[in-house]
């Protein structure tokens, strides 16, 4: 269904093959739909935290191979020692890990970061430009059946007991993973940024006569149509 | 006390407790997929329409193929309901056994997320059992030999909040709270829209936050509360919370909340606390009602929610 859906939707469609190549990426305009096949690996918390924290290398091998990460722990599983199954698949929330993204990317080479409803525009601008990377969004989310069944086979899992399953670095196989949002683009946009500017115009009407609750709390945010992060 | 032949046996329980979590895991229940193809046939934006057909393609990929519908497969957590006559095995320690027993196994077999961490050293024991985990919640229901088990995988680590409202703040307080929730959560999608909502309101802290859970959770869509207050309240918000147009995965679309369920609870005379909790699109239970003799009976409305249990008529 997917290309004629995307159509409908009045999207761009693009399938790209990993390693991605820089002129490939700055192809890629916010808003855009991507499916990718190639390899793939996962870091979050614990492999950032591993890695540029703790000053590990990257496992030997894997910048070569490919450039592209997922900001996702698998629901997968050890099916015997060493070889692993994934069933399903979901990025997480990416703003958290705004913070990394410049070491990160130095490090690891990484040219498209896979998240969950990517970061804000100033960190595309200040960071992902410098590096010539593109941040994808997951779409739904949690479209983990279709995001799983295009993990053909889990090359290796690395830092398993070092950081725990759910935080390892996990290398995927995958073929036409997507649909994936390109959230911010090379030229520094952000989708949702977008969106959010509608949305805005809209949440002031609502708010209109409805006053602050007689007791605040200390340290929050009080202006609805700001980002929280 | 009840005869050996009366006994709900481990066994069983087990059985239930396991294919419970596993259904929820797989297939969103019927009232869910409905709502959702209900929300993807009626969008008037082409994009969020896309994404509400993703959805919808996703939920059924995931019963075809027997993958969990979402690579977050949350916390996977339990709601007990027993008969007052009924009797399990092994008594309470047992039954709780099986459901830890059932989450360790679910989790290897479909391939469950390891998600319980220690929350401080972060360690993870990699079945999804651990300290206070799963959570089991219990309630009964009287004039029954049966026990329910319902299993639910609640994800998101956004969506839930407390606040602690006065009398003055009225109604208009319970709104804006539900649109601060909205625009916090609903925003880029973290709560990961259209939601199911549910509002706690009254009671204790504790207890309006654990009924606003429950609500979201164990509920079907449509449903509406007994006290005529409430359901006017539940109409008026799930209309509210469609007019942020935040949409699926908030880029913009027309269904933003597919139904709100509040319940309340008495409540101090000076306060309103308030809690509103989102159940994501993964929207994922199943409950199992398990008799004497060893049958099992899966259904996707909970009927957690009894007369007896909200104590209606109760003085
Ligand atoms: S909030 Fe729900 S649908 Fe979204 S990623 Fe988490 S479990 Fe999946």
């Amino acid at each position: 269904m997917t290309e004629r859906a995307t159509r409908a939707a009045d999207l761009r469609e693009w399938h790209i093959t990993t390693p991605v190549t820089p002129d490939a990426v700055a192809k890629l305009r916010a808003g855009d739909i991507v499916y990718l096949t190639g390899v793939v690996f996962t870091a979050r918390d614990g492999v950032y935290e591993h890695t540029l924290k703790q000053g590990h290398e990257p496992p030997p091998g894997l910048c070569e191979l490919t450039n592209v990460t997922m900001q996702s722990s698998p629901a997968g599983v050890e099916v015997s020692p060493g070889v692993y199954e994934v069933a399903s698949l979901q990025a997480t929330a990416g703003f958290r890990y705004a913070q990394y993204m410049d070491a990160f990317l130095e490090k690891f080479g990484v040219k498209l970061v896979i998240g969950k409803a990517g970061m804000a525009r100033e960190v595309y601008q200040s960071v992902f430009q410098k590096h010539g990377a593109a941040c994808l969004s997951t779409m739904g989310y949690g479209l983990g059946a279709i995001y799983g069944k295009a993990v053909e086979r889990v090359r290796q899992v690395y830092w398993a007991k070092e950081l725990g399953i759910s935080e390892a670095l996990w290398v995927l196989e995958v073929k036409e993973l997507g649909p994936l949002l390109v959230e911010g683009d090379t030229l520094g946009n952000s989708f949702f940024e977008g969106a959010n500017q509608e949305i805005n115009r809209n949440l002031e009407k609502l708010y209109q006569g409805l006053k602050q609750p007689i007791f605040r709390r200390l340290g929050e945010e009080q202006e609805p149509g700001r980002e929280l992060f | 006390m009840p005869t050996a032949l009366d006994l709900i046996a481990q066994e069983a329980i087990y059985r239930a407790a396991y294919e419970a979590n596993r259904r929820a895991a797989v297939a969103v229940p019927l009232d869910g997929l409905r709502a959702y193809e209900r929300a993807r046939d009626g969008e008037s934006r082409p994009l969020a329409r896309y994404v509400l057909a993703q959805m919808v393609d996703n939920f059924k990929l995931a019963v075809a193929e027997g993958r969990p519908m979402c690579g977050d497969t949350g916390l996977p957590r339990y709601y007990v309901k027993i008969g007052n006559e009924a009797a399990p095995e092994g008594g309470f320690v047992a039954l709780e056994r099986a459901l830890r027993q059932a989450v360790a196994e679910v989790t290897h077999d479909i391939q469950l997320r390891a998600n319980r961490v220690h929350p401080l050293t972060r360690r993870n024991p990699g079945n999804n059992v651990g300290v206070f985990a799963p959570s089991v919640d219990y309630s009964f229901e009287p004039d029954a030999d049966w026990l329910e088990i319902t299993a639910v995988h609640k994800g998101g680590l956004f969506g839930t909040d407390y606040r602690m409202l006065f009398p003055g703040d009225g109604i208009d307080g319970i709104k804006r709270f539900l649109l601060d929730n909205m625009a916090a959560f609903a925003r880029r999608g973290l709560s990961c829209p259209p939601v199911t909502v549910g509002v706690g309101i009254g009671g204790a802290k504790d207890q309006c936050v654990r009924l606003s859970k429950e609500a979201a959770c164990l509920r079907v869509q449509g449903d509406r509360h007994p006290d005529p207050t409430v359901a006017a309240l539940e109409d008026e918000l799930t209309e509210l919370g469609n007019k942020t147009g935040f949409g699926a995965m908030g880029l913009g679309g027309d269904t933003t909340v597919l139904d709100v369920h509040a319940e309340i609870a008495y409540t101090h005379t000076g306060g309103t606390p308030v809690a509103i909790s989102q159940f994501c699109h993964a929207y994922r239970r199943c409950t199992a009602r398990l008799y004497p003799d060893g049958h099992a009976e899966y259904r996707g409305d909970p009927q957690w929610f009894t007369p007896y249990y909200r104590r209606e008529g109760i003085s």
